[in-house]
Protein backbone atom coordinates (compact mmCIF):
# COMPACT_ATOMS: atom_id res chain seq x y z
CA UNK A 1 0.00 0.00 0.00
CA UNK A 2 1.17 3.50 -0.83
CA UNK A 3 0.53 6.56 1.28
CA UNK A 4 0.67 10.18 0.25
CA UNK A 5 0.80 12.51 3.23
CA UNK A 6 0.59 16.27 3.33
CA UNK A 7 -0.80 19.12 5.41
CA UNK A 8 -3.77 21.17 4.28
CA UNK A 9 -6.66 23.14 5.78
CA UNK A 10 -5.08 22.90 9.19
CA UNK A 11 -4.75 19.16 9.43
CA UNK A 12 -2.62 16.21 8.37
CA UNK A 13 -3.85 14.27 5.35
CA UNK A 14 -3.04 10.76 4.26
CA UNK A 15 -4.28 9.12 1.09
CA UNK A 16 -3.71 5.37 0.88
CA UNK A 17 -3.80 3.68 -2.51
CA UNK A 18 -2.51 0.43 -3.91
CA UNK A 19 -0.06 2.12 -6.26
CA UNK A 20 1.59 5.51 -5.89
CA UNK A 21 -0.67 8.33 -7.01
CA UNK A 22 0.29 9.79 -10.37
CA UNK A 23 1.55 13.38 -10.22
CA UNK A 24 -1.39 14.62 -12.27
CA UNK A 25 -3.84 13.04 -9.82
CA UNK A 26 -2.00 14.66 -6.94
CA UNK A 27 -2.30 17.98 -8.76
CA UNK A 28 -6.05 17.53 -9.15
CA UNK A 29 -6.37 16.82 -5.44
CA UNK A 30 -4.15 19.73 -4.47
CA UNK A 31 -6.06 22.10 -6.76
CA UNK A 32 -9.40 21.06 -5.30
CA UNK A 33 -8.16 21.58 -1.78
CA UNK A 34 -6.72 24.96 -2.72
CA UNK A 35 -10.03 26.06 -4.22
CA UNK A 36 -11.86 25.02 -1.08
CA UNK A 37 -9.34 26.78 1.12
CA UNK A 38 -9.57 29.98 -0.91
CA UNK A 39 -13.31 30.07 -0.37
CA UNK A 40 -13.69 28.83 3.18
CA UNK A 41 -10.52 29.41 5.15
CA UNK A 42 -10.77 31.97 7.89
CA UNK A 43 -7.00 31.76 8.20
CA UNK A 44 -6.22 33.60 4.97
CA UNK A 45 -7.04 37.16 3.93
CA UNK A 46 -8.10 36.44 0.36
CA UNK A 47 -10.89 33.99 1.13
CA UNK A 48 -14.61 34.49 0.72
CA UNK A 49 -14.98 33.98 4.45
CA UNK A 50 -12.49 36.75 5.19
CA UNK A 51 -14.31 39.12 2.85
CA UNK A 52 -17.58 38.46 4.65
CA UNK A 53 -15.80 39.01 7.96
CA UNK A 54 -14.45 42.40 6.84
CA UNK A 55 -17.63 44.11 5.79
CA UNK A 56 -21.32 43.74 5.10
CA UNK A 57 -22.30 43.03 1.54
CA UNK A 58 -24.27 41.22 -1.08
CA UNK A 59 -22.13 38.45 -2.50
CA UNK A 60 -22.32 35.61 -4.92
CA UNK A 61 -22.04 32.30 -3.08
CA UNK A 62 -18.86 30.34 -3.68
CA UNK A 63 -18.70 26.73 -4.79
CA UNK A 64 -19.97 24.34 -2.09
CA UNK A 65 -21.94 27.06 -0.31
CA UNK A 66 -25.26 25.44 -1.05
CA UNK A 67 -24.19 22.00 0.19
CA UNK A 68 -22.70 23.47 3.34
CA UNK A 69 -25.39 26.05 4.10
CA UNK A 70 -28.22 23.63 3.45
CA UNK A 71 -26.67 21.11 5.80
CA UNK A 72 -25.88 23.76 8.40
CA UNK A 73 -29.49 24.87 8.25
CA UNK A 74 -30.55 21.33 9.17
CA UNK A 75 -27.92 21.03 11.88
CA UNK A 76 -28.87 24.41 13.32
CA UNK A 77 -32.48 23.32 13.54
CA UNK A 78 -31.90 19.87 15.00
CA UNK A 79 -29.51 21.19 17.66
CA UNK A 80 -31.81 24.08 18.57
CA UNK A 81 -29.23 26.58 17.42
CA UNK A 82 -26.12 25.08 19.00
CA UNK A 83 -24.50 24.40 15.62
CA UNK A 84 -24.15 27.62 13.65
CA UNK A 85 -21.50 28.54 11.08
CA UNK A 86 -21.42 32.08 12.43
CA UNK A 87 -19.63 30.80 15.51
CA UNK A 88 -16.35 31.83 13.89
CA UNK A 89 -16.27 35.18 15.71
CA UNK A 90 -16.60 33.50 19.10
CA UNK A 91 -13.85 31.03 18.19
CA UNK A 92 -11.66 33.90 17.19
CA UNK A 93 -12.46 35.88 20.34
CA UNK A 94 -11.48 32.86 22.41
CA UNK A 95 -8.08 32.80 20.73
CA UNK A 96 -8.58 30.37 17.86
CA UNK A 97 -8.00 33.19 15.42
CA UNK A 98 -6.32 33.63 12.07
CA UNK A 99 -3.01 34.32 13.78
CA UNK A 100 -3.31 31.37 16.18
CA UNK A 101 -2.93 33.78 19.09
CA UNK A 102 -4.55 31.15 21.34
CA UNK A 103 -5.19 34.00 23.72
CA UNK A 104 -8.73 35.14 24.43
CA UNK A 105 -9.14 38.69 23.16
CA UNK A 106 -12.77 39.32 24.02
CA UNK A 107 -15.60 37.73 25.89
CA UNK A 108 -17.28 35.50 23.34
CA UNK A 109 -20.92 36.11 22.61
CA UNK A 110 -23.59 34.03 20.93
CA UNK A 111 -23.64 34.77 17.20
CA UNK A 112 -26.67 35.82 15.23
CA UNK A 113 -29.03 32.91 14.68
CA UNK A 114 -28.26 31.20 11.40
CA UNK A 115 -31.98 31.06 10.65
CA UNK A 116 -32.06 34.85 10.23
CA UNK A 117 -29.32 34.91 7.60
CA UNK A 118 -30.34 35.72 4.05
CA UNK A 119 -28.55 33.41 1.67
CA UNK A 120 -31.36 32.62 -0.72
CA UNK A 121 -32.43 29.40 0.91
CA UNK A 122 -34.37 27.39 -1.63
CA UNK A 123 -34.46 30.26 -4.12
CA UNK A 124 -32.82 29.87 -7.46
CA UNK A 125 -30.72 32.95 -7.02
CA UNK A 126 -28.52 32.33 -4.08
CA UNK A 127 -26.45 35.15 -2.68
CA UNK A 128 -25.27 35.92 0.80
CA UNK A 129 -26.55 39.26 2.04
CA UNK A 130 -25.15 40.48 5.32
CA UNK A 131 -25.67 43.82 6.99
CA UNK A 132 -22.70 43.55 9.28
CA UNK A 133 -19.35 41.73 9.27
CA UNK A 134 -19.74 38.05 10.17
CA UNK A 135 -17.14 35.38 10.68
CA UNK A 136 -18.17 32.10 9.12
CA UNK A 137 -16.53 28.91 10.31
CA UNK A 138 -17.50 25.78 8.42
CA UNK A 139 -15.41 23.59 10.68
CA UNK A 140 -18.31 21.32 11.54
CA UNK A 141 -18.82 20.02 8.02
CA UNK A 142 -16.34 21.56 5.63
CA UNK A 143 -13.53 19.11 6.13
CA UNK A 144 -15.87 16.19 5.58
CA UNK A 145 -17.15 17.73 2.37
CA UNK A 146 -13.61 18.22 1.14
CA UNK A 147 -12.81 14.59 1.92
CA UNK A 148 -15.82 13.64 -0.21
CA UNK A 149 -14.51 15.78 -3.05
CA UNK A 150 -11.07 14.20 -2.88
CA UNK A 151 -12.56 10.70 -2.81
CA UNK A 152 -14.65 11.61 -5.87
CA UNK A 153 -11.56 12.76 -7.75
CA UNK A 154 -9.80 9.50 -7.01
CA UNK A 155 -12.83 7.54 -8.16
CA UNK A 156 -13.11 9.58 -11.34
CA UNK A 157 -9.45 8.87 -12.01
CA UNK A 158 -10.18 5.16 -11.90
CA UNK A 159 -8.81 4.43 -8.45
CA UNK A 160 -11.05 1.83 -6.87
CA UNK A 161 -9.02 1.15 -3.76
CA UNK A 162 -8.38 4.26 -1.74
CA UNK A 163 -8.75 5.59 1.76
CA UNK A 164 -8.80 9.34 2.28
CA UNK A 165 -7.88 10.41 5.80
CA UNK A 166 -7.96 14.06 6.80
CA UNK A 167 -6.75 14.01 10.38
CA UNK A 168 -8.95 11.07 11.32
CA UNK A 169 -11.92 11.97 9.15
CA UNK A 170 -12.13 9.09 6.72
CA UNK A 171 -13.69 8.04 3.48
CA UNK A 172 -12.99 4.49 2.43
CA UNK A 173 -13.35 3.10 -1.09
CA UNK A 174 -12.43 -0.38 -2.12
CA UNK A 175 -13.49 -3.98 -1.96
CA UNK A 176 -12.63 -4.88 1.61
CA UNK A 177 -13.46 -3.19 4.90
CA UNK A 178 -10.87 -1.56 7.14
CA UNK A 179 -10.76 -1.51 10.90
CA UNK A 180 -10.40 1.84 12.61
CA UNK A 181 -9.58 2.45 16.25
CA UNK A 182 -11.48 5.14 18.14
CA UNK A 183 -8.82 7.05 20.00
CA UNK A 184 -9.47 7.33 23.73
CA UNK A 185 -9.86 11.04 24.39
CA UNK A 186 -8.04 10.79 27.70
CA UNK A 187 -5.27 8.51 26.53
CA UNK A 188 -4.11 8.56 22.91
CA UNK A 189 -2.28 5.26 23.38
CA UNK A 190 -5.60 3.52 23.88
CA UNK A 191 -8.59 2.66 21.78
CA UNK A 192 -12.04 3.22 23.17
CA UNK A 193 -13.34 0.85 20.56
CA UNK A 194 -12.98 -0.32 17.00
CA UNK A 195 -15.28 0.16 14.07
CA UNK A 196 -15.26 -1.53 10.72
CA UNK A 197 -15.60 0.72 7.70
CA UNK A 198 -17.19 -0.95 4.74
CA UNK A 199 -16.42 0.37 1.27
CA UNK A 200 -18.15 3.73 0.75
CA UNK A 201 -18.44 4.37 4.47
CA UNK A 202 -17.23 7.58 6.04
CA UNK A 203 -16.14 8.06 9.63
CA UNK A 204 -15.52 11.30 11.48
CA UNK A 205 -14.42 11.91 15.01
CA UNK A 206 -14.45 15.04 17.05
CA UNK A 207 -13.07 15.59 20.52
CA UNK A 208 -12.34 18.49 22.77
CA UNK A 209 -8.90 17.30 23.84
CA UNK A 210 -6.72 18.29 20.93
CA UNK A 211 -7.85 21.58 19.48
CA UNK A 212 -7.64 22.93 22.97
CA UNK A 213 -5.48 25.78 24.17
CA UNK A 214 -6.28 26.64 27.74
CA UNK A 215 -8.45 26.00 30.73
CA UNK A 216 -11.77 24.87 29.30
CA UNK A 217 -10.91 26.38 25.92
CA UNK A 218 -11.47 24.13 22.92
CA UNK A 219 -12.96 24.36 19.47
CA UNK A 220 -16.42 22.86 19.96
CA UNK A 221 -18.55 25.87 20.79
CA UNK A 222 -22.20 26.04 21.65
CA UNK A 223 -23.44 28.85 19.42
CA UNK A 224 -26.23 29.59 21.86
CA UNK A 225 -23.64 30.87 24.32
CA UNK A 226 -20.51 31.33 22.23
CA UNK A 227 -18.62 29.21 24.74
CA UNK A 228 -17.03 25.76 24.62
CA UNK A 229 -19.45 22.97 25.36
CA UNK A 230 -18.86 20.75 28.37
CA UNK A 231 -21.25 17.80 28.50
CA UNK A 232 -19.85 15.65 25.70
CA UNK A 233 -16.10 15.31 25.20
CA UNK A 234 -15.79 13.08 22.15
CA UNK A 235 -17.99 11.81 19.34
CA UNK A 236 -17.65 9.58 16.31
CA UNK A 237 -20.10 9.14 13.50
CA UNK A 238 -20.10 6.52 10.78
CA UNK A 239 -22.26 7.41 7.78
CA UNK A 240 -22.61 5.71 4.46
CA UNK A 241 -21.35 7.60 1.42
CA UNK A 242 -20.92 11.04 2.93
CA UNK A 243 -18.04 12.31 5.00
CA UNK A 244 -19.77 15.69 5.20
CA UNK A 245 -22.73 14.04 6.88
CA UNK A 246 -20.46 12.13 9.26
CA UNK A 247 -18.53 15.31 10.06
CA UNK A 248 -21.57 17.45 10.76
CA UNK A 249 -23.30 14.79 12.80
CA UNK A 250 -20.15 14.27 14.86
CA UNK A 251 -20.53 17.91 15.91
CA UNK A 252 -24.30 17.63 16.33
CA UNK A 253 -23.81 14.74 18.76
CA UNK A 254 -22.21 17.18 21.19
CA UNK A 255 -25.55 18.93 21.47
CA UNK A 256 -28.54 16.88 20.36
CA UNK A 257 -30.06 13.74 21.78
CA UNK A 258 -29.07 10.68 19.73
CA UNK A 259 -32.71 9.77 19.13
CA UNK A 260 -33.35 13.03 17.39
CA UNK A 261 -30.37 12.63 15.08
CA UNK A 262 -31.03 8.95 14.39
CA UNK A 263 -34.58 9.68 13.40
CA UNK A 264 -33.38 12.18 10.85
CA UNK A 265 -30.20 10.68 9.40
CA UNK A 266 -29.05 7.14 8.84
CA UNK A 267 -25.79 6.82 10.75
CA UNK A 268 -24.05 5.15 13.67
CA UNK A 269 -22.43 6.95 16.54
CA UNK A 270 -20.26 6.65 19.64
CA UNK A 271 -20.11 9.47 22.14
CA UNK A 272 -18.31 9.98 25.39
CA UNK A 273 -19.58 12.31 28.09
CA UNK A 274 -17.50 14.36 30.48
CA UNK A 275 -18.41 12.03 33.34
CA UNK A 276 -16.85 9.09 31.48
CA UNK A 277 -20.10 7.61 30.30
CA UNK A 278 -19.99 6.22 26.77
CA UNK A 279 -23.10 5.75 24.65
CA UNK A 280 -23.23 4.16 21.23
CA UNK A 281 -25.54 2.99 18.49
CA UNK A 282 -27.08 -0.39 19.08
CA UNK A 283 -26.24 -1.38 15.51
CA UNK A 284 -22.64 -0.16 15.60
CA UNK A 285 -20.41 -1.87 13.04
CA UNK A 286 -17.82 -2.52 15.64
CA UNK A 287 -17.18 -2.74 19.32
CA UNK A 288 -16.79 -0.43 22.27
CA UNK A 289 -14.47 -1.90 24.87
CA UNK A 290 -16.87 -1.57 27.77
CA UNK B 1 -68.47 11.65 14.62
CA UNK B 2 -68.21 7.92 14.92
CA UNK B 3 -64.77 6.52 15.23
CA UNK B 4 -64.86 2.91 14.12
CA UNK B 5 -62.26 0.56 15.42
CA UNK B 6 -58.85 0.88 13.97
CA UNK B 7 -58.82 -2.57 12.52
CA UNK B 8 -62.05 -2.00 10.70
CA UNK B 9 -60.84 1.13 9.07
CA UNK B 10 -57.66 -0.50 8.02
CA UNK B 11 -59.36 -3.64 6.78
CA UNK B 12 -61.65 -1.52 4.70
CA UNK B 13 -58.89 0.30 2.92
CA UNK B 14 -56.40 -1.51 0.84
CA UNK B 15 -54.69 1.79 0.26
CA UNK B 16 -53.92 2.19 3.92
CA UNK B 17 -52.57 -1.33 4.12
CA UNK B 18 -50.30 -0.78 1.17
CA UNK B 19 -49.03 2.40 2.73
CA UNK B 20 -48.50 0.65 6.00
CA UNK B 21 -46.22 -1.78 4.26
CA UNK B 22 -44.24 1.09 2.94
CA UNK B 23 -44.05 2.77 6.28
CA UNK B 24 -42.76 -0.42 7.79
CA UNK B 25 -39.83 -0.37 5.35
CA UNK B 26 -40.93 -3.75 4.07
CA UNK B 27 -39.14 -5.25 7.00
CA UNK B 28 -41.94 -7.60 7.85
CA UNK B 29 -44.15 -9.13 5.23
CA UNK B 30 -46.91 -9.71 7.71
CA UNK B 31 -47.11 -6.17 9.00
CA UNK B 32 -50.07 -5.06 6.91
CA UNK B 33 -52.09 -8.20 7.36
CA UNK B 34 -51.37 -8.27 11.05
CA UNK B 35 -52.62 -4.77 11.41
CA UNK B 36 -55.76 -5.49 9.48
CA UNK B 37 -56.50 -8.92 10.90
CA UNK B 38 -59.35 -9.64 13.30
CA UNK B 39 -56.87 -10.29 16.05
CA UNK B 40 -55.87 -6.68 16.41
CA UNK B 41 -52.22 -5.83 16.47
CA UNK B 42 -53.26 -2.24 16.22
CA UNK B 43 -53.15 -0.31 19.42
CA UNK B 44 -56.02 1.84 20.44
CA UNK B 45 -54.56 5.27 20.93
CA UNK B 46 -57.44 6.93 19.12
CA UNK B 47 -59.96 4.20 19.67
CA UNK B 48 -62.07 6.37 21.89
CA UNK B 49 -65.52 5.86 20.44
CA UNK B 50 -65.55 2.41 18.99
CA UNK B 51 -68.70 1.29 17.32
CA UNK B 52 -68.82 -2.46 17.00
CA UNK B 53 -71.97 -2.42 15.01
CA UNK B 54 -70.46 -0.62 12.09
CA UNK B 55 -70.09 -2.95 9.15
CA UNK B 56 -67.18 -2.67 6.78
CA UNK B 57 -67.86 -0.06 4.15
CA UNK B 58 -70.49 1.67 6.24
CA UNK B 59 -68.70 4.69 7.63
CA UNK B 60 -69.65 8.26 8.12
CA UNK B 61 -67.73 10.89 6.24
CA UNK B 62 -64.88 12.49 8.11
CA UNK B 63 -61.26 12.11 9.05
CA UNK B 64 -60.31 9.07 11.07
CA UNK B 65 -57.12 8.72 13.00
CA UNK B 66 -55.59 5.57 14.33
CA UNK B 67 -52.35 4.10 15.39
CA UNK B 68 -51.08 0.82 14.04
CA UNK B 69 -48.27 -1.24 15.38
CA UNK B 70 -46.23 -3.89 13.72
CA UNK B 71 -43.44 -6.19 14.65
CA UNK B 72 -40.13 -5.85 12.96
CA UNK B 73 -36.83 -7.55 13.74
CA UNK B 74 -36.01 -4.75 16.17
CA UNK B 75 -39.24 -4.98 18.13
CA UNK B 76 -42.55 -3.13 18.03
CA UNK B 77 -42.95 0.01 15.99
CA UNK B 78 -45.91 2.24 15.37
CA UNK B 79 -47.33 4.33 12.61
CA UNK B 80 -50.09 6.87 12.81
CA UNK B 81 -52.71 6.68 10.11
CA UNK B 82 -55.01 9.50 9.18
CA UNK B 83 -57.66 8.80 6.59
CA UNK B 84 -60.43 10.88 5.13
CA UNK B 85 -63.71 9.40 3.92
CA UNK B 86 -66.20 11.09 1.62
CA UNK B 87 -69.28 9.24 0.46
CA UNK B 88 -67.71 5.96 1.53
CA UNK B 89 -64.60 6.63 -0.52
CA UNK B 90 -61.15 7.21 0.87
CA UNK B 91 -60.04 10.60 -0.37
CA UNK B 92 -56.87 11.03 1.66
CA UNK B 93 -54.55 8.77 3.59
CA UNK B 94 -51.59 9.92 5.60
CA UNK B 95 -49.25 7.50 7.28
CA UNK B 96 -46.69 8.84 9.71
CA UNK B 97 -44.06 6.70 11.36
CA UNK B 98 -44.26 7.59 15.02
CA UNK B 99 -41.29 8.88 16.91
CA UNK B 100 -42.39 7.01 19.99
CA UNK B 101 -42.24 3.73 18.12
CA UNK B 102 -38.83 4.44 16.73
CA UNK B 103 -37.63 5.64 20.08
CA UNK B 104 -39.07 2.68 21.88
CA UNK B 105 -37.38 0.29 19.53
CA UNK B 106 -34.26 2.32 19.86
CA UNK B 107 -34.48 2.34 23.63
CA UNK B 108 -35.06 -1.40 23.80
CA UNK B 109 -31.86 -1.98 21.94
CA UNK B 110 -30.17 0.94 23.57
CA UNK B 111 -29.54 -0.79 26.88
CA UNK B 112 -26.58 -2.57 25.36
CA UNK B 113 -25.09 0.65 24.07
CA UNK B 114 -24.14 2.41 27.26
CA UNK B 115 -21.28 2.07 29.69
CA UNK B 116 -20.43 4.15 32.74
CA UNK B 117 -16.78 3.98 31.97
CA UNK B 118 -14.67 2.63 29.17
CA UNK B 119 -11.07 1.90 29.98
CA UNK B 120 -10.17 0.96 26.43
CA UNK B 121 -7.50 -1.28 25.04
CA UNK B 122 -3.93 -0.49 24.13
CA UNK B 123 -3.74 0.50 20.49
CA UNK B 124 -1.18 -2.20 19.76
CA UNK B 125 -3.57 -4.84 21.06
CA UNK B 126 -6.21 -4.01 18.50
CA UNK B 127 -5.50 -4.77 14.90
CA UNK B 128 -6.42 -1.65 13.00
CA UNK B 129 -5.20 0.23 9.99
CA UNK B 130 -6.39 3.67 11.09
CA UNK B 131 -7.02 5.73 14.19
CA UNK B 132 -9.77 8.30 14.44
CA UNK B 133 -9.99 10.78 17.24
CA UNK B 134 -10.05 14.49 17.53
CA UNK B 135 -8.72 15.82 14.27
CA UNK B 136 -4.98 16.03 14.18
CA UNK B 137 -3.88 19.60 14.19
CA UNK B 138 -1.49 21.23 11.80
CA UNK B 139 2.01 22.46 12.45
CA UNK B 140 0.76 26.03 12.79
CA UNK B 141 -1.64 25.27 15.60
CA UNK B 142 0.82 23.00 17.37
CA UNK B 143 3.65 25.51 17.16
CA UNK B 144 1.42 28.23 18.52
CA UNK B 145 0.29 25.98 21.33
CA UNK B 146 3.87 25.15 22.28
CA UNK B 147 4.70 28.85 22.33
CA UNK B 148 1.77 29.62 24.59
CA UNK B 149 2.81 26.84 26.95
CA UNK B 150 6.39 28.00 27.16
CA UNK B 151 5.32 31.60 27.74
CA UNK B 152 3.00 30.42 30.47
CA UNK B 153 5.88 28.65 32.18
CA UNK B 154 8.27 31.56 31.82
Amino acid sequence: MESWTFEAIGTAWQIDTQAPLAPEVRDLVADRIERFDRDWSRFRDDSFVSAVAREAGDRELPEDAESLFDFYTDLHEVTDGAVNPLVGRALSDLGYDAGYSLTPSATPTAPTSWSTIDWGGADAQRRLRTDEPMLIDVGAAGKGLLVDHVASILWAEGLRQATVDAGGDLYHCGTTPIRVALEHPHDPTKALGVVELEPEDALCGSATNRRAWGDGLHHVLDARTGRPTTDVVATWVLAPQSCMLADGLATAHFFAEPERLLERWHHQFVRMHADGRVVWSPDLQGEVFA
Amino acid sequence: MRLPKTRQILAATAAASALLMTAACGSDESSASDTASPAPAASDASDTAADDTAAAGDYADGTYEAEGSYTNPGGQSSVAVSLTLEDGTVTAVEVTPEASGTSLQYQQKFASGIADEVVGKALDEVSVSKVSGSSLTSGGFNAALEQIKSEAQA
